[in-house]
């Protein structure tokens, strides 16, 4: 293994804004050890009570999904890993990314409901987070994803954005942005 | 039914049920990854409460952030409320929060829009 460059990576978090971020496998109890320390920092920061709640709240959903999607088909492995990063962008938004390995027809599916979402007005996503909530809760459901995405959503100044890469030949890397 | 005592964690709320009194309190975050581990037994105990006798119940609520599956066992909780106020029964909801903590109003007020019973949404000073 090469010699880890700290300093490209202490530059490259720099230029980026990033504030945290994590990449490998994580439990729950990882989940929500990382979430206090970030909500200590913004509150830190003397961030509003707002602002600290939907940085956390995009931060919870977005790996509480992915625990979820890793769970319900089954992975484990690097395929269960996750890639989340936190930053503040040069205007003073937060940005929450995460990544995560998907099959190529999940990550499709993602990317249309994704597309979906980003065309609501904030009346059109209140509306469907309280459809959405009244749907029959499916325990076998591939992804807790239904209401997740819709709050991500509701909570962003900007439509979510999100990236598909292909992997290999039945898998890609799928990341969301989601701009506070 | 045995009340119920549930200490809080950093990611689920305090629990605590008084059936003599009728009065059923929630205190503090609820974000755990599965919400319905925790909620079964809350909806459990409403459940016999309201099967049993006419006396009215009191939700006391002072929850803070829910995650979306948290938002959702909550519906589940409004729901058998509702439905016990429909069929007479006074029952009734208190939600208080920190002023500055304009999510949880915010929430709060979006659950109230899709019940009848008396739903207060109470800033603390």
């Amino acid at each position: 293994m090469d010699q880890v460059d700290v300093l490209f990576l202490r530059e490259a978090f720099t230029r980026q804004g990033i504030m945290l971020s994590f990449n490998g496998p994580f439990s729950a109890t990882l989940i929500e050890e990382i979430g206090k320390a970030l909500r200590k920092y913004m509150e830190g920061l003397a961030e509003s009570a707002s602002a600290v709640t939907d940085v956390f709240s995009a931060y919870i959903e977005l790996s509480q999904n992915i625990r979820h999607y890793a769970a319900a088909r089954g992975v484990s492995g690097p395929d269960a890993e996750a890639t989340i990063i936190v930053s503040r962008d040069d205007t003073g938004h937060y940005v929450v990314n995460a990544g995560n390995v998907v099959l190529h027809e999940d990550g499709a599916a993602l990317e249309a409901r994704i597309g979906a979402l980003a065309v609501m007005d904030k009346s059109e996503l209140k509306a469907a987070f309280k459809a959405q909530m009244r749907q029959p809760r499916d325990p076998a459901a591939r992804s807790g994803a239904g209401l997740g995405l819709i709050d991500l959503a509701r909570r962003a100044s900007r439509p979510l954005a999100c990236n598909l890469k292909p992997l290999d030949e039945g898998h890609a890397f799928f990341s969301l942005r989601v701009v506070i | 039914m045995n009340d119920l005592a549930i200490a809080a964690t950093d990611s689920t709320p305090a629990v605590r049920s008084d059936w003599a009194a009728g009065r059923l309190e929630m205190t503090g975050d609820s974000y755990p990854e599965n919400s319905f581990e925790l909620f079964q037994p809350v909806l459990d105990w409403l459940d016999a409460y309201l099967a049993e006798g006419t006396r009215p119940l009191a939700l006391e609520l002072q929850l803070l952030y829910l995650n979306t599956s948290s938002v959702r066992a909550m519906m589940d909780i409004f729901d058998a409320l509702q439905n016990a106020h429909e069929t007479g029964r006074a029952v009734s909801v208190t939600w208080r929060y920190d002023r500055d903590n304009e999510r949880v109003a915010e929430l709060a007020a979006e659950f109230k829009e899709d019940y009848t019973f008396p739903f207060d949404i109470v800033p603390k000073a």
